[in-house]
C-alpha cells in the first residue's frame, strides 16, 4: 500500500503532502524528516530508500522485513516521494511517478513548480484520479486525463449557471494566471526560476 | 478552482512573497483570524465559504495546523454546485481523519452522493469514503459501494473507484463484508474489458484472497488467463501499454497474487491441510504449463535491454515479481535456473536500482531454495556490495549475507560482517549485531569460535548489543561444560583492553565469577590479576553492573580465600553508597563474608550454577515479531529454508490462538481465527460424508470447499427434479444433456478406457446476448482417488447462440465415492452460479469381462457373503404391457460398464454381470451382480460381489437407481 504522497522542491518546502494512513507525529516534521533523509543522497544512488527512521513518525511496522519503503524521483527542483510498504513494487511506485509527472504536464502544458502552488487543489484531483485509499487506481494517462477534463467541465459549468456574467472564464485547468507563468517546463530538464518561498 | 477566486490567489501571491518564515507566519496568522471571524458571523455564501476553506487547505498544505473549517467544508459537500461540492470533499479528505467527529456528519451526504445518478457525483462520494472511512462508514455504506462495483449500469471509471473503496472499508471493518458470499461475483469483475477497473479489482480480490483463500481460488485461473493474455497474446488496448509494456503494474498485482497461493508441490506433505483446497485449480497442469510459459516470455523479454529508462524500469518491475513468483512455485525448476543467472547479472548491474532489487530478489532466493550453490557462486560480489557507495543497497547486501549464511560459510560471512561492523553506518550497526549474534549461534561449528566471535562482537560494538545477545552468551558458557575454562581465558584478555564496554564488563563478572577459579591456577590468571582487572572497570559503570560485580565478588569470597581481605573492604566500602540495591547487597555480602570460616552457609549459597534448561534463542522471537490483520501479508522473510517454514508454523499458531493483538486488528484477527476453525469444521465434515453411509450420494457434500463461514447457498447444488433426472441417466449413458435451462444448456459427451478418460462438455448460450465472465471450475473431494483437469483454460466469453467445447481429463486412482462438482458461472444481466455434479462415478472406469458358467460361479462362491456382498431388495414399476422391463435392465447394467453374461442364470428374467474396475493407484478390482425381478410382487433383488467391500457397495448403489421405481 502507498502510505504517503509528497512533494516538496529542494529547499524542503512542500508542494503537495498527502497521508493515506492517519501519521503518529506532526506532518511538517515528517516532511522535514524524509527531505533531510533523501536530500542527503547524491544522484546516481537508487531511488529506494529503506527508512526505519520513519518507524517513529508512520507507526511501527509489525513484521521485521516489512520495512517503510522510501521511493523518490527528482524533477528538476522537486522531488516526488511516495512512502509505501513491502505489498507495492519498488519498480512499479517508480513507474507510477511517471505516470503522476506526465499527467501533470498533460493538465498544465509543461508544468512547473508554481503550478503546483497556485493549483494546488487541481493537483490533488489530479492525484486523486491515479491514487485512491492508498492503491493504486489508474495508470493510463489518457484515462486521468479524461476524468480530470470531466470534472472540470463540470466545476465550469456549475460556475458559470452560478455567475451569468462571467463569460466562461471559470478556471479550466489549462487558463492559467498570464503572470505568473514561467516559460519553461521543469521537465524539459531546465530548472526554473522558482525561488525557495 | 483557485485562479477564480482572486482573494485566494492574492493570500498564496502573499506568503510566496514572505521573504523569512516569521512573516509567514504573520501572514497566515492574520488570514486564519480572518477567517475565524467571517465564520463567526455566519451568512455567507457559498462561493465565500468554498474560498475561505480553499485558503484554510492551502494553509494545511504547507504543514500549519489548522482548526477551522471542519464544518464549512461539510456544509459544501452538500451544495450543488460541483465546485463547491469538490472543494469540499478535498477539504474533508485532507483535513479530517477516520475517527474524526465530524465525519459523523457526512456520512448522510456521501450516501446521498452515492446514490445519485450523476457519476461524477459518486466517484467524489466513493474518493472521499475510501480516504477517510473508518468503522463507522463501513457499516452504513458497504452495501452500496458494492452495489455501484457489480451493477451492470455503472462505469468503469465508477467501477474502479467502487473496488478501492470497498478495499478500503473491508481493511477497516472486515466484517461488514460478506467476503465469501461476494467472492464469485466480485472475480467476475477480473475478466473486464476494461483494463483500469481489472486492476483495481485485482487490488481488491488480493487483500480478500489472502483471507479466504478457497473462497477466492477461482481467481487463481482468472490470473493466470489474464497474464497470458497480456504478456503472450498481447492482448490489450494500446493505451495501457506503459512505454511498450503491457499495463506493468496489473502484471506485477497478478504475479503477486498468485504468490499468495501455495504452490501444488507442498500439498503432498499435509501439513498444508488449510491450502489444500482446490488442488484442482493449483495443480492442474494445463494452468502450470500456461503459467510457465508466462514467466518464460517474460524472462526472455529482459534479454533484450532497451536504452529507455521507463521502459527498462517497467519491464524490470515485472521481471523482478515473475522471478519472485518463480521461486515461490518450485525452487528447482529450470527457471529459477535462469532467474539466478539473471540475478547474478543483476547484482554487480550499473544500475544502482537494479543493483538494489537483485540483491533484494536474490535474498529471498536463498530464503527458499534447497541449495544456495548458485548464490554461493556470487559470493563474492555480494561481500564487496556491503561496501557499495549507498546505504539501501548495503542493507540489502547484508539481508542477503544473513539469508544465504550456512555452515560452510558461516565463518567466512561472519568473518566479513564483523570486520565490516566497525565501519558501518551507525543506523545498521544494531541489526547487524542482532544478526551476526544469531548467525553465530546457529552455524557455530565449535564452541571456540562461537566464543571468540561473540566476544569479539561485543568489545566492537557494545552499544548496540542488547541484552539479550550477552544472557545468551552466558547460558551457552553455563550449558556448556568444555567452553568454561576457555572462555574464562578469552574474556579476561578482552577486558585487558584499555576501554571495555559494560556488556562485556558484565560477561566478564559473571563468567569469572562462576569460572575464574579453573584458569587461577595458570600464570597471569591469578586470583588478585583477575580481581584487579575487573574492578578497575567497576568505577565506569552503571549501578546496576556494579551490583553484578559484587555478586562476581562474593562468589570469589568462596573460591579464592587469598584475596578475601580486600572483597571485604569493597563490601564495607559499598555498605555506604546511596544506591538502595548496591547498598542491600553490600551489607547481605558483608554479613555473610565475614562468617567464620568453617561455616558452611557461605559454600552453599555460592554452589555452582546448575545448566540453564534449553529454551529459545530469544534473539530469533525478538527478529521475527508476528502480526495478523487485513494489511497485505508477505510471502517469505530473511533467513534460510528452516526459518520460512518455521514462520508457517507459527502464523498459523497464532491465527489460530484467537489473541487480540493491539489496536483495531483484534478482530481481524479473530477473523482469520474463525475461518481457520471453520475450514477444520469442513475437513471433518468432509471425513464423515466419505465414510458415509447414506444410501444416495450426498447431495450437500462439497467438502474441498466447505467453510463454516460460506453461507449455504452458494456451495449448495443447483437442484431440480431434471437435474437429478439428467444426471442419473448420465450415469451409465456416455452422452446427454447435463443441465439446461432458459439461458445455458450444457451437455456431456465422455469416452472412458481403463482408469483414464475424456469428458466433453459443451455449453450453449440460448440468449442474444453474450455471457461474459464465464468461469468453470471442477471440483472434487478427494484429489488423491480421482483427478480431473481442464485440458485448456476456458474462454471468458460465450458469444450469443454459440456453443463452446471444454474438455476435461480424467483419471481415477483409487475408490471414490463423491462425484466431481462442476461449477460454472457467468454475468448475464446478472451474476448466475449452476452448480452440479458431473457424471462420473466410479462404474465409468469398469471395463467387460467374459466368463463362462463355471468360471463365474466358482467366483461368485470365492467372493461369498457380507462384507463383500451388497444386496438389497427395491419395488419397480412394471411397463405398459404390465411386464417386467428387461430391456431397461440390460441398458442399465451394460451402460454401467458390466458385461451381461447371458446363459448363466436358468430364469431369463434374471440377469447376471461382471466387469473389472481400473484403478491407476490401487489397481483392479473385479465385480459380479445378479439382478433379479419380481413381476408377481413389483420388486427386486440386486446381489453384487466384489473383492472390495466398498467397490460392492457403492456399485449396488449406483445400479439401484435407476432400476429402481419412479416414486
Amino acid at each position: 500500500m502507498i502510505h504517503a504522497v509528497l512533494i516538496f522542491n529542494t529547499s524542503g518546502i512542500p508542494r503537495l503532502t498527502k497521508f493515506y494512513t492517519p501519521l503518529h507525529q506532526a506532518q511538517q516534521t515528517i516532511v522535514q524528516k524524509i527531505f533531510s533523509l533523501i536530500s542527503s543522497r547524491p544522484a546516481g544512488l537508487c531511488n529506494f530508500l529503506d527508512a526505519p527512521e520513519l518507524e517513529a513518525f508512520l507507526g511501527p511496522q509489525d513484521d521485521a522485513d516489512e520495512r517503510w519503503r522510501v521511493v523518490y524521483r527528482s524533477y528538476a527542483t522537486l522531488y516526488f516521494v511516495f512512502v509505501v510498504d513491502g505489498a507495492e513494487s519498488e519498480l512499479g511506485i517508480l513507474d507510477l511517478i511517471q505516470v503522476f509527472v506526465e499527467s501533470l504536464d498533460r493538465t498544465f502544458e509543461n508544468v512547473c513548480e508554481l503550478d503546483l502552488v497556485f493549483h494546488f487543489d487541481e493537483v490533488h484531483h489530479i492525484l486523486a484520479e491515479i491514487i485512491q485509499g492508498g492503491l493504486v487506481l489508474e495508470t493510463n494517462v489518457e484515462e486521468i486525463d479524461s476524468s480530470v477534463q470531466a470534472a472540470a467541465k463540470a466545476r465550469r459549468e456549475s460556475f458559470t449557471s452560478a455567475n451569468p456574467l462571467s463569460l466562461g472564464v471559470g478556471g479550466g485547468a489549462a487558463s492559467r494566471n498570464g503572470g505568473l507563468q514561467t516559460p519553461l517546463g521543469w521537465l524539459t530538464g531546465k530548472i526554473t526560476g522558482v525561488g525557495a518561498r | 478552482m483557485a485562479t477564480n477566486m482572486r482573494g485566494l490567489t492574492q493570500f498564496i501571491a502573499d506568503i510566496r512573497g514572505a521573504r523569512v518564515r516569521e512573516l509567514e507566519e504573520k501572514r497566515i496568522n492574520k488570514e486564519m483570524a480572518n477567517i475565524r471571524k467571517k465564520f463567526k458571523d455566519g451568512n455567507l455564501d457559498g462561493y465565500q465559504k468554498k474560498k475561505y476553506v480553499a485558503k484554510i487547505i492551502f494553509t494545511y498544505i504547507l504543514g500549519y495546523k489548522v482548526d477551522v473549517g471542519h464544518m464549512e467544508a461539510v456544509n459544501l459537500i452538500s451544495s450543488s454546485k460541483y465546485s463547491e461540492k469538490q472543494i469540499g470533499y478535498l477539504a474533508v479528505t485532507l483535513l479530517m481523519h477516520e475517527n474524526s467527529d465530524f465525519l459523523r456528519l457526512v456520512v448522510n451526504s456521501i450516501r446521498k452522493d452515492l446514490d445519485e445518478n450523476n457519476e461524477i457525483n459518486n466517484c467524489l462520494a466513493l474518493h472521499a469514503i475510501a480516504n477517510v472511512g473508518g468503522s463507522e462508514m463501513a457499516e452504513a455504506l458497504a452495501e452500496d459501494v458494492h452495489r455501484l462495483l457489480i451493477s451492470p449500469t455503472s462505469q468503469s471509471f465508477v467501477k474502479k473507484k467502487a473496488a478501492l473503496t470497498l478495499l478500503r472499508l473491508y481493511r477497516k471493518h472486515p466484517d461488514v463484508i460478506p467476503a465469501a458470499e461476494w467472492a464469485l461475483r466480485i472475480v467476475s469483475i477480473m475478466d473486464d474489458q476494461d483494463l483500469g477497473v481489472v486492476v483495481c479489482v485485482t487490488s481488491l480480490v488480493m487483500a480478500l484472497a489472502q483471507d479466504h483463500l478457497e473462497a477466492f481460488a477461482v481467481c487463481y485461473t482468472k490470473a493466470v488467463d489474464r497474464l497470458h493474455r497480456l504478456v503472450i497474446e498481447h492482448e490489450y488496448s494500446a493505451q495501457y501499454a506503459y512505454y511498450k509494456v503491457p499495463s506493468p503494474w496489473l502484471l506485477v498485482k497478478l504475479l503477486r497474487l498468485l504468490q499468495y497461493y501455495a504452490p501444488s508441490g507442498s500439498f503432498a506433505s499435509g501439513a498444508h491441510f488449510l491450502i489444500r483446497i482446490k488442488y484442482l485449480i493449483l495443480g492442474d497442469p494445463t494452468i502450470r504449463s500456461v503459467l510457465h510459459n508466462v514467466l518464460q516470455t517474460t524472462m526472455n523479454n529482459s534479454a533484450e535491454p532497451s536504452r529507455n529508462v521507463q521502459h527498462n524500469n517497467a519491464q524490470h518491475a515485472v521481471l523482478f515479481e515473475a522471478i519472485s513468483l518463480a521461486i515461490h512455485l518450485d525452487t528447482n525448476s529450470p527457471l529459477v535456473g535462469t532467474a539466478a543467472v539473471i540475478l547474478a547479472r543483476f547484482i554487480s548491474s550499473k544500475e544502482t536500482n537494479v543493483r538494489y532489487l537483485g540483491l533484494d530478489a536474490m535474498a529471498h532466493l536463498a530464503a527458499r531454495a534447497d541449495s544456495l550453490e548458485p548464490i554461493k557462486k556470487q559470493q563474492g560480489t555480494i561481500i564487496l556490495s556491503l561496501r557499495d557507495k549507498d546505504i539501501s543497497v548495503r542493507r540489502r547486501a547484508l539481508d542477503l549475507l544473513y539469508s544465504m549464511c550456512d555452515v560452510d560459510n558461516s565463518e567466512l560471512i561472519v568473518g566479513e560482517l564483523l570486520r565490516y561492523l566497525k565501519v558501518a553506518d551507525y543506523a545498521l550497526r544494531e541489526e547487524m549485531v542482532l544478526k551476526i549474534a544469531i548467525l553465530t549461534e546457529k552455524y557455530a561449528s565449535s564452541y571456540k569460535w562461537y566464543v571468540d566471535t561473540i566476544l569479539q562482537l561485543i568489545s566492537s560494538a557494545g552499544e548496540h548489543v542488547g541484552d539479550e545477545v550477552w544472557y545468551r552468551v552466558v547460558q551457552i558458557v553455563t550449558n556448556t561444560e568444555d567452553l568454561q575454562e576457555y572462555a574464562a581465558k578469552v574474556i579476561f584478555e578482552h577486558l585487558k583492553a584499555p576501554s571495555t564496554h559494560e556488556s562485556l564488563v558484565k560477561v566478564g563478572g559473571y563468567i569469572l565469577g562462576e569460572y575464574g577459579h579453573l584458569i587461577a591456577n595458570e600464570a597471569g590468571y591469578s586470583p588478585i590479576e583477575q580481581f584487579q582487572v575487573l574492578h578497575h572497570k567497576s568505577q565506569f559503570c552503571v549501578a546496576s553492573t556494579r551490583s553484578l560485580l559484587l555478586s562476581t565478588y562474593i562468589k570469589w569470597v568462596n573460591v579464592f580465600p587469598e584475596i578475601k581481605p580486600q572483597l571485604l573492604n569493597i563490601f564495607e566500602r559499598y555498605r555506604h553508597v546511596l544506591d538502595a540495591e548496591l547498598q542491600q547487597r553490600a551489607c547481605e555480602f558483608y554479613a555473610l563474608a565475614s562468617r567464620p570460616d568453617d561455616d558452611e552457609l557461605l559454600q552453599n549459597v555460592c554452589e555452582e550454577m546448575p545448566p540453564f534448561p534449553a529454551r529459545e534463542s530469544a534473539l530469533l522471537s525478538r527478529l521475527n515479531r508476528k502480526h495478523g490483520d487485513t494489511e497485505d501479508k508477505r510471502t517469505w522473510i530473511h533467513g534460510g529454508k528452516e526459518a520460512n517454514l518455521e514462520r508457517q508454523a507459527t502464523n498459523r499458531k497464532t491465527t489460530l490462538g484467537l489473541q487480540p493483538n493491539g489496536n483495531g486488528s483484534a478482530s481481524a484477527a479473530q477473523m482469520d481465527g474463525q475461518d481457520i476453525m471453520g475450514s477444520l469444521a469442513g475437513l471433518d465434515i468432509s471425513e464423515s460424508t466419505t465414510h458415509n453411509d447414506t444410501p444416495n450420494p450426498p447431495l450437500g457434500s462439497t467438502p474441498i470447499s466447505s467453510s463454516a463461514s460460506i453461507p449455504d447457498n452458494i456451495l449448495r447444488l443447483t437442484v431440480g427434479p431434471s437435474v437429478e433426472r439428467w444426471y442419473n441417466k448420465l450415469t451409465y449413458n456416455a452422452e446427454g444433456v447435463l443441465y439446461e435451462d432458459v439461458q445455458i444448456q450444457i451437455g456431456v459427451k465422455s469416452k472412458y478406457q481403463g482408469h483414464l478418460g475424456q469428458l466433453a462438455i459443451y455449453m450453449g448460450n440460448k440468449v442474444s446476448a453474450p455471457l461474459t465472465s464465464f468461469t468453470t471450475t471442477v471440483s472434487v473431494s478427494d484429489p488423491e482417488a480421482l483427478s480431473i483437469s481442464f485440458a485448456k483454460i476456458s474462454p471468458s466469453t460465450i458469444a450469443p447462440r454459440t456453443q463452446t467445447q471444454q474438455l476435461l481429463h480424467v483419471e481415477c486412482k483409487k475408490m471414490f465415492t463423491t462425484p466431481p462438482i462442476l461449477t460454472v458461472s457467468f454475468l448475464a444481466g446478472s451474476h448466475q452460479t449452476i452448480r452440479i455434479r458431473l457424471p462420473v462415478v466410479v462404474t465409468k472406469f469398469f471395463e467387460h469381462v467374459k466368463l463362462g458358467q463355471a468360471d463365474f460361479f466358482e467366483r461368485w462362491k470365492l467372493i461369498g457373503g457380507p462384507p463383500r456382498e451388497a444386496q438389497t431388495v427395491f419395488p419397480v414399476d412394471l411397463n405398459a404391457a404390465n411386464q417386467l422391463d428387461l430391456v431397461k435392465n440390460r441398458q442399465v447394467v451394460s451402460g454401467h460398464n458390466l458385461n451381461v453374461l447371458d446363459g448363466i442364470d436358468p430364469n431369463p428374467n434374471n440377469l447376471v454381470a461382471a466387469g473389472v474396475l481400473h484403478m491407476s493407484v490401487e489397481g483392479k478390482v473385479g465385480c459380479l451382480l445378479r439382478v433379479e425381478p419380481n413381476r408377481d410382487a413389483k420388486l427386486c433383488r440386486l446381489t453384487v460381489r466384489s473383492t472390495s467391500e466398498n467397490v460392492a457397495e457403492e456399485v449396488q448403489k449406483l445400479l439401484q437407481g435407476p432400476l429402481k421405481a419412479d416414486t
